[in-house]
């Protein structure tokens, strides 16, 4: 049979090889090193940053919005941000995984207040493992899972009425006021048990070794 | 720390710090405590301290997997809109000692005077992109916007930097409606400068405004633009 396409498939596979070499490449660059490529424009390189932290951001996103849909939509709105902002990744404020988290800790509090319609039973943390189908539960490694214990271990070992006030700021994005007003509680006591509460975990994570 | 540093006024120091770290603050309670940051070491070590705790905390939450849509989704945007790293200083014809003059005259004059550099640069282009000068307040720096085929660039020289875990974002403003985002956020390079592409065409929009926002940037401007380029 005449194979008439066969240099151009030689092509392509040479293309795909080089694809697949520049992949394994990219695989092994460090987050920093990424997002110098991500800077100049590098699809690929944002790619393999989304296969690293786009699971930890789906989980903050879900933890927080309490629906698969708005997680989607929190995280896909922060990633295109990120890739739209051009904005230089500084490496001496701290990780990539910590600066992606954030801005999708901030999308999800944003979209919070757009709505205004959340209650604090969506930010409750209790039963929400047991909500999802156990085929989503699923950890990225096992180093990960072992500091994702331990800040869980941290969070359930405070007071509860501090580990209230922390979760409904930080999972639940309501102000010290809107927390104030759900709780009853004078403003200034929930600043306190904030600071009580985030002062109790640095001690414990930093023990644990879970903080640099 | 100075003891300036350390004596900031009459600010409960710390008193804040953890609900600040944690998002909890807003409005004027949110300025005043930005404000009381900038002068108070106490503070500020107490929000590094706080800020690495609350870094961790998202490993919290049980961990998901993503769905394979939602990565097709995000990576179908990504290659749909190339985008051009900030590459401070490209443009040789850089209009940043004009402007800066141009801004110091104000008022009627500076319309004027803005209007002249407009005329003069779409002729020098040659390739049919008009040069905007926007006005930049209260900060430092010059910004001008960049229209070819109706595309726009937002290029900024010598800007104050946003500050910390704050970034600017750019908002596009129809006749007398409200703002809306532009989906663009930016930071300036070590010399303030940045070159920022708009992913939408201007059509209809009358005004192009920066505002300094928190990282990830928000819905609705929280506050004063520092950048302005009037398009009407």
């Amino acid at each position: 049979m005449q194979t008439r396409f066969l240099p151009g498939t030689a092509t392509a596979a040479k293309a795909a090889t080089a694809m697949f070499t520049l992949s394994r490449s990219l695989n092994r660059l460090a987050d920093e090193d990424l997002m110098e490529l991500v800077r100049e424009g590098e699809s690929r390189a944002f790619e393999v940053i989304f296969d690293r932290h786009g699971d930890t951001a789906y989980s903050l996103a879900y933890r927080m919005c309490g629906s698969r849909a708005r997680a989607e939509d929190v995280v896909q709105d922060a990633f295109l941000s990120l890739w739209r902002s051009g904005t230089r990744y500084d490496r001496t404020r701290g990780s990539v995984r910590s600066w992606i988290l954030s801005v999708v800790h901030n999308r999800a509090v944003d979209a919070f207040r757009r709505e205004a319609t959340r209650s604090s039973l969506q930010v409750g943390d209790e039963g929400l493992a047991e909500r999802l189908p156990s085929g989503e539960l699923v950890e990225a490694d096992v180093e990960r899972r072992d500091d994702a214990g331990r800040v869980r271990g941290a969070l359930r070992d405070l007071p509860v009425d501090q580990r209230e006030v922390i979760e409904l700021s930080y999972f639940g994005g309501f102000t010290h006021l809107e927390i104030a007003e759900m709780l009853s509680l004078p403003p200034g006591t929930v600043k306190g048990r904030m600071r009580l509460g985030l002062s109790k975990l640095r001690i414990a994570l930093g023990a644990e070794g879970c903080l640099p | 720390m100075t003891q300036r540093d350390q004596m900031s006024g009459s600010h409960d120091c710390g008193g804040d710090a953890a609900a600040y770290v944690l998002g909890a603050l807003e409005g004027q309670e949110l300025e005043a405590f930005r404000t009381h940051l900038e002068q108070c070491a106490v503070c500020r070590d107490e929000v590094d301290a706080f800020g690495g705790v609350v870094n961790v905390l998202p490993i919290a939450a049980p961990q998901q997997r993503a769905s394979r849509g939602l990565r097709r989704r995000v990576m179908r945007e990504v290659r749909k809109e190339p985008r051009r790293a900030a590459h401070p200083g490209r443009f040789g014809w850089s209009l940043s000692a004009l402007g800066g003059r141009a801004w110091a005259v104000g008022g009627a004059a500076c319309a004027v005077v803005a209007a002249a550099v407009v005329v003069g640069l779409t002729v020098s282009s040659g390739g049919g992109a008009t040069v905007v000068p926007a006005r930049v307040i209260g900060i430092a720096g010059t910004a001008q916007l960049r229209l070819t085929n109706g595309h726009a660039e937002l290029v900024v020289h010598h800007l104050t930097p946003p500050g910390r875990r704050r970034v600017y974002e750019v908002w596009l403003q129809r006749g007398s409606s409200a703002p809306v985002p532009a989906s663009v956020l930016f930071a300036v390079s070590a010399d303030g400068d940045a070159d920022v592409r708009l992913p939408t065409r201007l059509h209809g929009v009358s005004t192009v405004m920066v505002t300094s926002e928190p990282l990830g940037g928000t819905s609705k401007p929280t506050h004063a633009p520092v950048i302005v380029a009037r398009l009407d």
